[in-house]
């Protein structure tokens, strides 16, 4: 009984979710700095008729799957899930307990993390000992800036670890599965359905080219320079989530963790500041140019190409440039 | 029906940022502060549930230091009733949990039906506060709401905002905790009749002691922030530099080399 890192793993239609098998390897690389070992490392897992997601997570990460099976986990739901863990983790009172930094994991951890009454980090990108502490590495101020939080004396310390911050577990374990049935008493939220957002005529995930624009693009009619980039490269019109929101271009533009992830041969980014949002949504394109007045912008530290300067002059100049080399 | 916005006045996003001498936060001599954005959007949700009659009062509440009421003032001004102001300059380096038990003292014998913030703030991104604040009170609660519909029989059905173009539709039964998304709305702007009956709108001020949150409430558990550094720069973007011209021959240059598309 009992460990030291527990995992909250995520499944959907049956399947577990990438991220699961990225918390069990971040836990499985930092588990040596505090003395521990795979034997040390657990997952708890809410849902419903899922014994095919728990063996898989059993063999491939997580020493013991802590299964909490019922017919209001089914789907998501955040009073139950937080009750499912909660009691998980009072059982196996472990050192630190890891949510994905995703939909559903920043919507229950708090919830978790306030029953227990522990602190939280949230969105963490690493988290290392140091001078006998745990540490948590986190992005603040939408990426400006990297926070790193001590957490203090209270157990678990508890986070939410952004996608990519460590690469999935790759090896092999012979875990257990056992099923364990806590009270989840009477729950007053409940999962209706999952649907499509809005819907348009634009795939962004695609395209090999993309320009994209921000904030700094200042207005939607502004937005026809960038147009006329992405067609002169054959390419799509991207945006980040204030040109959305502003209504300068419909939502199916935009590109990250809210909106689309893209993987472009070739992405533009114009007037785009690069809040952590929007680069989880983009870092993976082949070759990343950026232009922004801002010499601090963070979109400069995961471009390859950047230039700092007034977009309305390079823009266009760069159009005009790639029509001559088509010989348009 | 009672609604209540939590919210944050934070510096605004263009200002010149700088880490301060101690190295764990941002030097606040340089920066301009506005009301969070997100939060903008969670107040509209409450202000056209009430001018659709569903709701009779919204009251905006912040924790924060003294030039926080000024943020109070922007809701007051844009339709909320009244304000509640936990004063405390030692809330900037508290656990974001430590601020949902203040919030949740400040509010005890009030009832509120429906409680909505925004999904996060500017500065910290912490995403806790209603989550917290949810689970101290014992209420279900949605975050990232891109709708929000009261429905017969004391529920909120909210759609939640999803990765890749996709909601999950979820039943709160009321009260309940909701954390907005930016888009769910167009949040209105105060007028000039707004901003001058502002001015004859309660702000109700609050200490942590008077919460009876003493001194130890906060750094106590040994939370804190051991430093604050800028984001590795990863693998360095290659600068160019000169007249725009140039500058661009010199990028269609490197597309073409590293990526094929021309």
């Amino acid at each position: 009984m009992g460990c030291k890192i527990l995992v909250v793993a995520e499944h959907e239609g049956g399947a577990v979710r990438d991220i699961t098998w990225e918390l069990l390897g971040l836990a499985h690389a930092v588990a040596p700095q505090g003395g521990w070992g795979a034997a040390d490392i657990k997952a708890v897992l809410p849902g419903q008729g899922i014994g095919a997601v728990a063996a898989a997570i059993a063999g491939r990460g997580a020493a013991e799957v802590l299964l909490v099976e019922a017919p209001e986990l089914q789907d998501y739901a955040c009073d139950g899930y937080d009750r499912a863990i909660e009691a998980v983790v009072k059982a196996e009172q472990p050192e630190i307990l890891l949510f994905g930094h995703t939909p559903n994991g920043w919507d229950v951890a708090p919830l978790v993390a306030a029953g227990l009454g522990v602190p939280l980090a949230t969105e963490c990108s690493q988290i290392a000992r140091e001078d006998g502490r745990w540490l948590f590495s986190r992005k603040a101020f939408n990426g400006k800036f990297i926070q790193v939080l001590d957490l203090g004396k209270a157990r678990p310390l508890v986070a939410t670890v952004q996608k990519g911050a460590a690469g999935p577990f790759a090896g092999t374990t012979a875990g257990q599965v056992r099923a364990v049935t806590p009270a989840l008493g009477v729950l007053k939220a409940r999962f209706v359905e999952t649907k499509k957002g809005e819907a348009g005529g634009v795939d962004l995930t695609q395209a090999p080219v993309i320009v994209a624009g921000g904030r700094g693009v200042g207005a939607a009619d502004k937005f026809e320079i960038i147009k006329s980039l992405a067609a002169a490269l054959g390419g799509q019109v991207g945006a980040s989530r204030p040109v959305t929101d502003m209504g300068w271009l419909p939502h199916q533009h935009q590109v990250g963790s809210s909106g689309v992830t893209v993987n472009p041969k070739l992405y533009i980014a114009c007037g785009i500041s690069g809040a952590i949002q929007h680069i989880v949504g983009m870092k993976g394109s082949g070759y990343i140019v950026a232009i922004n007045k801002d010499a601090e912008a963070p979109i400069f530290g995961v471009a390859d190409v950047g230039v700092v300067g007034d977009l309305f002059e390079i823009v266009p100049a760069l159009t005009k440039a790639v029509k001559e080399a088509r010989g348009q | 029906m009672k609604g209540l916005v939590l919210i944050k006045q934070v510096p605004n996003t263009d200002s010149p940022f700088r880490i301060n001498s101690a190295g764990t936060w941002v030097d606040e001599s340089n920066l301009t502060y506005v009301l969070n954005d997100y939060d903008r959007y969670a107040l509209e949700a409450l202000l056209r549930l009430k001018d659709a009659g569903a709701m009779t009062e919204v009251v905006a509440l912040t924790a924060g230091p003294e030039r926080a009421s000024q943020a109070l003032r922007t809701c007051l001004a844009t339709g909320a009733d009244r304000a509640i102001h936990i004063k405390d300059d030692a809330l900037t380096a508290a656990a974001p949990l430590v601020v949902a038990r203040a919030i949740c003292a400040a509010i005890k014998g009030e009832a509120f039906d429906l409680i909505a913030c925004g999904l996060q703030a500017d500065d910290d991104n912490h995403m806790q506060i209603g989550g917290a604040v949810a689970r101290l009170l014992d209420r279900p609660c949605a975050s990232a709401a891109m709708s929000l519909e009261l429905r017969d029989g004391g529920t909120a059905r909210v759609e939640r905002e999803l990765e890749n173009n996709r909601l999950q539709v979820v039943d709160l039964k009321l009260p309940a905790v909701i954390t907005v998304q930016t888009g769910i709305n167009e949040p209105r702007y105060a007028s000039l009749k707004g901003i001058m009956a502002a001015k004859k709108k309660e702000i109700r001020t609050v200490t942590l002691a008077d919460l009876g949150m003493g001194a130890d409430a906060i750094g106590a558990d040994g939370y804190r922030t051991v430093r604050l550094t800028p984001p590795p720069k990863g693998k360095g973007a290659e600068m160019l530099q000169g007249p725009a011209d140039q500058v661009a021959r010199e990028l269609l240059k490197r597309i073409r080399e590293k990526t094929g598309v021309i």
